[in-house]
């Protein structure tokens, strides 16, 4: 781990950068992936019997002011990434408003639009153009990318040819290269060997103490409390609870315990039921 | 010390997106020609990409582009010349002057389709303009029908050199209204697909039929008596943008039967560049009613 660079208390009066109010995000059942004609005459026909669409995110409000730090937590499918999805303009609300100020760049799943066909450099243009960065910038940038992503003479192969933890490293370096004036992070901080997390943990920081506002989702409940200065909890598409890090991972940790230790009179049950 | 754009940049308002702000159709519109234009740099990219794939996967790489289309024209002519026994003038000219736009128009519809669901996963982790998409494959399908022209080139200076005319030079034209009509078309299937994944299937089927009922393998003039037999037909002819495109290309390529050089259906064609232009605009609102939507059903 890094050590010691906590942030510091927010000064107050700082300007909004993110506001949410009662965003809720629906999903329609219906018209799902890989929908056919044919399928969707049977969604007609069984318009009925069950539900239609459920609600990922409901009710959801914070705001989020310059120079804070928050972290969401919560369970598995409580609805944390398409918060950040959403807080990224990647879907659109179905209900309630997020106004942001500055521009927004996610670090979802690294790597993700990689073309497998390409080589390591000419990725690197393209996820720039796609991240709406300038293609002088990109130049510009692209040799210290490289250095970082630190893949020798692999740069000019085809990323095919790549080890997982190759595209992770040539990910994250894209994904950090930019600085954005709010930053979206999704579960970057454990990709790599050892050297890589603790130099990705460094930049993360560097960008965290940069950037005017930062987002992350995480299970690292060590990072949230010695790096946020806010956190959030999500179950189930509700915000449980708010406020001091510390406070909001007790609260989650008694819950995950709860949930265990029901899970585990569950598994008992079903046990004894099969003796 | 002076300062540089970032920092100018820096200095400024910081813009403001909310998604309280919904625009209207104008708006819309507004928004894709932003778009495009200001990624210009990504579309390039993007074709770059697809061509360079496109090369390389094959064993002779590119000189398929020349291959494919003569391949084509010696399967239509065995069939239409020997097994059907027609006889036109010059007939392997004569057809490929339709399977070259043809080809390319194709192409570009198959690439179109799955160019939005084959992004699915940048889809879900970055936020850009999905028009992008077909727009770039669209553009990659021009390499198409330009490398085509190797193939044309070629067949007129050793077997045609006397159906040679200056009318050559109206093939951009024709080309222009036509790349307007791919790119209507382009953004239609490439947003349904995501919906419907039928899209795929059925166009194959779709595009064959479209093939036969336009005048390629056969000119206007042959089903001129078709009027009269089944004034349906007849009917759904008239109004296929490729009656005008095939004719054209033919008048301009091969010309007459005879041999003389005669000019594209200049009123069909100016007719179709409007309505190629209105289709764009309905397509294009479409696909951004659409583009909503995609990334959660991706």
């Amino acid at each position: 781990m890094v050590e010691g660079v906590s942030p510091g208390p927010v000064q107050p009066g700082a300007p909004t950068v993110i506001e949410v109010r009662d965003l809720g995000v629906r999903y329609s059942l219906r018209l799902t992936r890989k929908n056919t004609v044919r399928q969707s005459f049977a969604n007609l026909l069984r318009r009925r019997d069950g539900p239609s669409s459920f609600w990922a995110l409901r009710n959801i409000s914070f705001t989020l002011t310059k120079g804070e730090s928050l972290a969401i937590i919560g369970p598995n499918g409580a609805g944390k990434s398409t918060l950040l999805q959403a807080l990224a303009g990647i879907i659109t609300p179905s209900e309630g408003q997020i106004d942001v100020r500055g521009q927004i760049s996610s670090l979802l799943t690294l790597g993700a639009g990689f073309d497998a066909e390409l080589t390591g450099r000419d990725n690197i243009l393209l996820a720039g153009a796609f991240m709406g960065m300038d293609h002088r910038e990109m130049a510009r940038r692209i040799d210290s990318i490289i250095e970082f992503a630190d893949l020798g003479q692999f740069i000019d192969a085809s990323i095919k040819t790549y080890s997982t933890g190759m595209r992770a490293r040539l990910g994250f370096s894209i994904a950090t290269a930019i600085d954005p004036d709010i930053l979206l992070l999704d579960e970057v901080l454990a990709t790599g060997d050892q050297v890589f997390r603790a130099k990705s943990q460094a930049r993360v920081l560097e960008l965290v103490r940069a950037a005017k506002g930062i987002v992350l989702v995480t299970h690292d409940m060590n990072w949230v409390t010695e790096f946020c200065n806010r956190a959030i909890l999500l179950e189930q598409g509700h915000i449980v609870a708010e406020g001091d890090p510390a406070e909001v991972v007790a609260i989650h940790r008694e819950h995950s315990e709860q949930v265990k230790a029901l899970k585990a009179a569950e598994a008992a049950r079903v046990l004894a039921a099969a003796r | 010390m002076d300062i540089t754009r970032e920092e100018i940049a820096r200095e400024a308002p910081p813009s403001l997106r909310s998604t309280a702000i919904r625009p209207g159709p104008i708006g819309l519109l507004g928004e894709a020609i932003r778009e495009a234009w200001s990624r210009r740099r990504l579309i390039r990219y993007l074709v770059q990409a697809d061509l360079k794939k496109k090369g390389s996967d094959t064993v002779l790489g590119n000189i398929w582009w020349v291959l494919d289309p003569l391949l084509q024209m010696v399967v239509y002519v065995i069939l239409v010349s020997v097994i059907f026994q027609r006889t036109t003038p010059d007939y392997p000219l004569f057809i490929f002057a339709a399977i070259l736009p043809w080809k390319w128009f194709t192409s570009s519809v198959y690439d179109a389709i799955t160019s939005v669901v084959g992004q699915e996963r940048l889809i879900k982790q970055i936020q850009f303009p999905k028009i992008i998409l077909p727009t770039a494959t669209t553009f990659a399908g021009v390499a198409n029908f330009a490398f085509g022209m190797i193939p044309l080139a070629g067949l007129l200076a050793l077997f045609y050199s006397d159906r040679i005319s200056p009318t050559l030079v109206f093939i951009p034209l024709i080309a222009a209204v036509q790349f307007v009509f791919t790119l209507a078309f382009s953004f239609v299937v490439a947003g349904i697909n995501v919906f419907f994944r039928d899209i795929a299937n059925v166009s194959r089927h779709a595009l064959r039929l479209w093939f036969y009922l336009s005048p390629g393998l056969y000119s206007a003039a042959a089903i001129e008596k078709l009027k009269e037999t089944n004034p349906v037909i007849a009917q759904v002819m008239a109004i296929n943008p490729f009656y005008t495109f095939f004719e054209s290309y033919r008048n301009v390529i091969y010309g007459t039967p005879a041999g003389a050089p005669s000019m594209p259906l200049w009123g069909h064609l100016a007719a179709w560049l409007v309505g190629s232009i209105v289709l764009l605009v309905l397509a294009t609102l479409l696909f951004k009613r659409l583009e909503p939507a995609f990334a959660k059903v991706l």
